[in-house]
């Protein structure tokens, strides 16, 4: 499918499934690859030219799925390969590329390489994974994981030695130390790559290779495993994608992308929290602050911009002040906290406010970047803070209000996760069926917005011009590409507000309305009066005639 | 897009109040106040009685009419029409009148047309003419439907026309493009039409032919459409009859036009001419009524015995245009009694004339105007033959001609590809 | 006797071998002169050849009926016959400023008349150039207008046209070289004032019908008079 434009992925709107958790052909009460097949017609209707995938590797399933124990096969309950192979083509067939995860840092303990160099000092597959007499080497490197793991080393009490692991204690860190780790992750890559997969959403970067003395997070040779993986990828399968997951400030991330030679994209995580900062403060200075301090990237690199995800909404690079702020207006029940995050879906985060779903969702589609809507997140559906981890936010899709919410015909004690089922967020109230029947639902809001966002390419690869208008709540900005120009204003604040802008730069233009095609009275010389309603947002395509 | 000054702060603000529409009707003016209001009634009873629910507006572009066009325009009522079928609509269609200040002609009028189309994002647009007595709100559902239901991005008219009406568009305009464009179209000059948001945004982002196409810019849409892939349509609307308020233009001046007009089209558009093949069907959408008579039937036997002299004066310069073959065929026709001017001659000598303005031989002013005693011996040879036959006969005819035509652009183009 | 004889033949013969002594490196000098100019000569013509064939210079001449006359005259093709007199005039030059060294005072006289005629020759040329384009455009215009608007004659007219327009270049150019120039100006004013006395003497007697359509195509009363009796469109 990757045939095309190289940099489709500048254009990319991206939609995040956890196959474990969308559709269930078989009945067993687990999502399956021939279940995802079928809601693809759901997916080429909501709008979205891309789809990432969950891993769906062999696995013991203590990582939900990250915990690894074969690259190359589907696990059994997702299907078989020829099913994953049978989704890839009638995903391609309807113009949706798909990218899949490409976990590099670590294994699975249950994984037969650990399994092999644990059992003997001498296994040629010893020296795959980070072994140590101690416990006290790479002192200081922060635990990534503090509600569950207390250190970076685990004992290992079959070849009595400790090995290194930044997440959980079952996943074995591999040593990219080791050519052979490296040659092996490029054949893992080579193996899917060749299947047809347009690209590869590569968990915990910054973790590859340790050093003493550092964080052990964005090592130079970590860089170095990461042009040589690019540089063998961009050979072999030109118009592949690799995507980083570095939870670090932007500033950080810049160098992941290299000189155009690393990462293609990279998740911009600090721009996720601080939307979530300045709709509440109701102040637009986080975002704004970010926005300055995002660097500017090679012109073939792109930012993946988000609002959830499957994981926790990550507080880990912000101050303990934000995240203070953070927790008292998202998680004041501590049950939602988790990892410095907040486990929480975009609904109930935003207390099922349909105005600050909208304006939060039109920010993600207007700001600079890929945006990624994570599933289930269309219809609104809420989550589960009592499910153990992060599961509380990988709850079976919501198609129907009827037998597990359409999810699966299995019984409902036979699913995976259970069924959200509260009076509020619960299947029988948010369900996709119910929202294709109505006109003003979430589901057809997401629709037009994604429409309308992919209707122009000012939006994907245009550059970002901030206004700085006298009332903090709005903020405002100019997207322009080539030609074509957007003026994008958005109320914070949950009250109605009025702003003056200063467009005399663009003086002359027409504002049209994208939504509703309505003219606006021409952009003069003196400053532009609007008023908003509470969370409206405005997206002005600037003609001139 | 066009530069700034195209829309004044005035209009823009009616703009504004308007918002977006389904249908918008444009009517260029100039001094046309005793035949406009029929116009403009016809428009709006047409859009009452076939789009009730759609929001329209009829947007008049005048450039300077000193004869109160405009205000007409904007005061005209469909109250006191008895012919015309009044019905209450559920909308107000609204009416924006507007002086423009471009280049004069047509092709700046349509330009502000398209460009506040656009703006308002209309789906369908139609352009009426607004010396035509015999428009009809039927014109308007026939030209605006096939657009609205998505079957076609330019719809073309389809006219009555008796055998001796309209030569210059039956002998040569139409049966040129269809050899050239590929495409059927009756009648690729176009008095009224519609067309779609997507052509129309596709119209402003071209040059809008400054220079070009002053007043062909009817021919330069057709060009366009056929030539980008945008789905022609024609629709029957019936008789065009015309009332002129001032002295039309002479056939010279009327022949230089048109063909200035088809040769420049065709320079613009020679990538996709030179390699179309045969001529497809267009779309015709409704059923034309008869053909009406015009008035008494024209004396063409002078016009037959004008061209021997005529061809002969003009060898000198005839031999410089055209191929010894051709230039032969041509002096011994003009010598038959009755005269017979036959299709493959008509149709090589065409061709000739325009490869002569294509490698600019002499002057091309001159390249036409030597054309024009050839057409009218052509027209003429056509209407001695056909001028008292049937429809079905003068259909049989005009089809005949289209294939010679066709016949002879395969040569033509190879041609002009070396020149 | 004999010994004058001798003494004036070994005088004649020192004479002449000293005036060959002094002649000789001048002629030496022409000749190289004459030489070189014919080689810069030679490369001028190819280089104007070259750049008028790239400038599509024939097509041109063809186009305001240059090329037609100069094929009627049996004459090479525009380029070659530009680049020819390019070439002649270089050398020319080159021949003038070689016999100049030479020293010869009768020939120095040639020299500068000759010198002094050649602008003027050229001007002359470009005149009778222009007049045979304008002459051909005239011709044609007239000819055309003429077939459309239905005039009697219009070969007889455009060429009468053409014969004035010709008569006066070639007068322009006489004058220019200073050819006779009485004997032109007289012949000429003559020949105009009498086609221009026959012409008015011929519209106003006999060719007043002629003249009133002329007249009403241009400036008609009757809107469509001039028309086929039906719509062309």
């Amino acid at each position: 499918m990757s045939a095309g434009d190289p940099l489709w992925y500048k254009d990319a709107v991206i939609y995040q499934i956890h196959v474990k958790t969308f559709f269930d052909s078989d009945g067993d009460g687990v999502g399956d690859f021939k279940g995802l097949s079928s809601k693809l017609d759901y997916l080429e209707a909501l709008g979205v030219n891309t789809l990432w995938l969950l891993p769906t590797f062999p696995s013991p399933f203590r990582d939900d799925g990250y915990d690894i124990a074969d690259y190359y096969s589907i696990h059994p309950m997702y299907g078989t390969m020829e099913d994953f192979t049978s989704f890839l083509g009638a995903a391609h067939a309807r113009g949706l590329r798909v990218v899949t995860e490409l976990v590099l840092n670590h294994t699975s303990d249950k994984h037969p390489w650990f399994q092999e160099a644990r059992n003997s000092r001498d296994s040629p597959r010893r020296d795959w994974y980070v072994w140590s007499d101690t416990d006290d080497r790479y002192r200081g490197v922060r635990i990534i994981f503090l509600d569950t793991e207390t250190s970076n080393w685990a004992w290992d009490p079959v070849s009595k030695q400790y090995y290194w692991h930044r997440f959980f204690s079952h996943q074995p860190d591999l040593n990219y130390d080791n050519p052979a780790v490296r040659e092996e992750m490029w054949r893992v890559m080579q193996f899917w790559a060749g299947l047809g997969v347009d690209g590869f959403r590569v968990d915990a970067v910054p973790y590859l290779v340790e050093r003493e003395g550092t964080t052990c997070e964005g090592m130079p040779e970590t860089h170095e495993v990461i042009r040589y993986l690019r540089a063998q990828l961009d050979a072999h399968f030109p118009g592949r994608m690799l995507l980083a997951e570095a939870n670090q400030v932007p500033e950080l991330v810049r160098p992941y992308f290299g000189d155009g030679d690393e990462f293609h994209m990279a998740f911009h995580f600090p721009l996720m929290t601080r939307m979530f900062m300045a709709i509440r403060l109701e102040d637009r200075g986080p975002l704004t602050d970010i926005v300055r301090r995002t660097p500017i990237l090679p012109d073939t690199c792109q930012w993946a911009v988000f609002l959830r995800n499957h994981d926790e909404l990550t507080l880990e690079m912000v101050t303990p002040e934000e995240r203070e702020f953070m927790y008292d207006e998202y998680a004041s029940d501590p049950v939602a906290r988790l990892n410095l995050g907040i486990r929480r879906r975009l609904a109930p985060l935003l207390d099922g406010d349909r105005r600050r779903i909208e304006l939060m969702n039109g920010l993600l589609m207007s700001l600079p970047g890929s945006p990624i809507v994570y599933y289930g997140d269309e219809i609104g559906m809420g989550d589960n803070v009592y499910l153990g981890d992060r599961n509380g936010v990988r709850t079976p899709m919501q198609w129907s209000g009827g037998w597990n919410g359409g999810f699966s015909s299995a019984d409902p004690e036979q699913l995976a996760f259970a069924m959200i089922s509260n009076p509020v967020y619960g299947y029988q109230a948010v369900n996709v069926l119910a929202q294709e029947r109505t006109h003003h639902s979430l589901l057809n809001w997401m629709r037009r917005l994604i429409r309308v966002r992919r209707s122009t390419r000012v939006f994907s690869r245009g550059t970002i011009a901030l206004l700085d208008p006298p009332n903090q709540r709005v903020l405002a900005y100019v997207r322009t590409f080539e030609k074509e120009q957007v003026l994008v204003v958005n109320n914070l604040s949950g009250t109605v507000q009025a702003v003056e802008l200063d467009l005399s730069s663009l003086a002359g233009a027409i504002p049209v309305e994208m939504f509703g095609q309505s003219l606006f009275p021409r952009i003069g010389s003196q400053p532009y009066f609007l008023t908003l309603g509470p969370h409206a947002f405005y997206w002005f395509r600037l003609r001139r005639l | 897009m066009a530069d700034e000054s195209l829309l004044s702060d005035d209009l823009l603000r009616q703009l504004v109040a308007l918002g977006h529409v389904d249908v918008l009707v444009g009517i260029p003016t100039l001094n046309n106040a005793t035949t406009v209001v029929d116009v403009v009634r016809a428009a709006q009873a047409g859009l009452g009685k076939y789009f009730p629910r759609a929001r329209s507006v009829i947007f008049n572009a005048d450039s300077g009419s000193d004869d109160g066009t405009p205000v007409l325009v904007r005061d005209a009522t469909t109250d006191d029409t008895g012919t015309v079928t009044a019905s209450r609509p559920l909308r107000t269609t609204q009416r924006i009148t507007t002086p423009y200040h471009g280049l004069p002609g047509k092709g700046s009028a349509m330009r502000m047309i398209f460009a506040v189309a656009d703006l308002l994002s209309a789906d369908a647009i139609v352009a009426l003419d607004p010396d035509v007595t015999s428009v009809t709100p039927e014109w308007i559902s026939a030209l605006v439907r096939p657009v609205r239901e998505g079957q076609a991005d330019l719809v073309a008219p389809l006219y009555s026309r008796a055998a001796v009406d309209g030569p210059l568009v039956t002998q040569l305009v139409r049966p040129l493009v269809r050899a050239a464009y590929g495409w059927r179209v009756q009648e690729p000059l176009m008095g009224e039409f519609g067309c779609s948001r997507r052509f129309v945004a596709h119209c402003l982002e071209r040059s809008w032919g400054t220079g070009v196409i002053p007043d062909g810019v009817d021919l330069w849409m057709s060009g366009e459409a056929l030539a980008n892939g945008f789905r022609p349509g024609q629709a029957a609307l019936g008789p065009r009859l015309l009332a002129h308020a001032r002295k039309p233009p002479g056939l010279p001046d009327v022949f230089q036009q048109v063909m200035d007009a088809v040769c420049s089209c065709l320079e613009l558009h020679a990538g996709y001419w030179l390699s179309r093949g045969p001529a497809e069907p267009v779309p015709c959408y409704g059923t034309l009524p008869g053909a009406v008579e015009l008035g008494p039937r024209p004396d063409v036997t002078r016009m037959a015995e004008s061209f021997a002299r005529d061809v002969s004066a003009l060898n000198p310069v005839l031999a410089t245009i055209l191929s010894a073959p051709t230039l032969a065929g041509v002096t011994a026709a003009a010598a038959t009694r009755p005269l017979v001017y036959p299709d493959e001659l008509w149709a090589a000598t065409v061709f000739e004339f325009l490869l002569a303005y294509h490698r600019a031989v002499m002057t091309r002013e001159h390249v036409t105007q030597t054309l024009l005693p050839l057409y009218l011996g052509r027209t003429a040879s056509f209407l001695l033959q056909h001028g008292s036959s049937g429809p079905a006969v003068v259909h049989d005819a005009l089809e005949s001609l289209g294939l010679a035509f066709e016949q002879a652009k395969p040569q033509a183009a190879a041609q002009w590809k070396k020149a | 006797m004999t010994q004058l004889v001798a003494d004036a033949v070994r005088q004649a013969s020192v004479n002449f071998v000293d005036t060959v002594a002094m002649l000789l490196p001048r002629v030496l000098i022409t000749v190289s002169i004459v030489a070189v100019g014919w080689v810069i000569a030679w490369a001028l013509k190819w280089a104007v050849r070259w750049i008028l064939i790239w400038l599509r210079f024939n097509h041109g001449c063809d186009r305001i009926g240059v090329g037609a006359v100069l094929k009627t005259a049996d004459l090479p093709p525009a380029d070659t016959l530009v680049s020819l007199i390019v070439f002649w005039l270089v050398w020319v030059g080159f021949l003038l400023s070689g016999v100049d060294v030479l020293g010869f005072t009768a020939l120095e006289g040639m020299v500068r008349s000759f010198a002094l005629f050649v602008p003027r020759l050229l001007v002359a040329i470009v005149i009778l150039v222009l007049g045979v384009v304008c002459a051909n455009f005239a011709w044609r215009a007239t000819l055309i207008a003429g077939v459309n608007a239905r005039i009697p004659s219009p070969r007889v007219v455009s060429g009468g046209v053409r014969a004035l327009v010709l008569i006066l270049a070639g007068a322009m150019a006489l004058d220019q070289i200073a050819v006779a120039r009485t004997i032109v100006l007289t012949a000429f004013a003559i020949a105009f004032g009498a086609v221009m006395l026959g012409l008015a003497i011929a519209f106003g007697v006999g060719g007043g019908s002629i003249a009133r359509r002329i007249l009403d195509h241009w400036f008609p009363e009757h809107p469509g008079a001039e028309q086929e009796e039906f719509r062309h469109l």
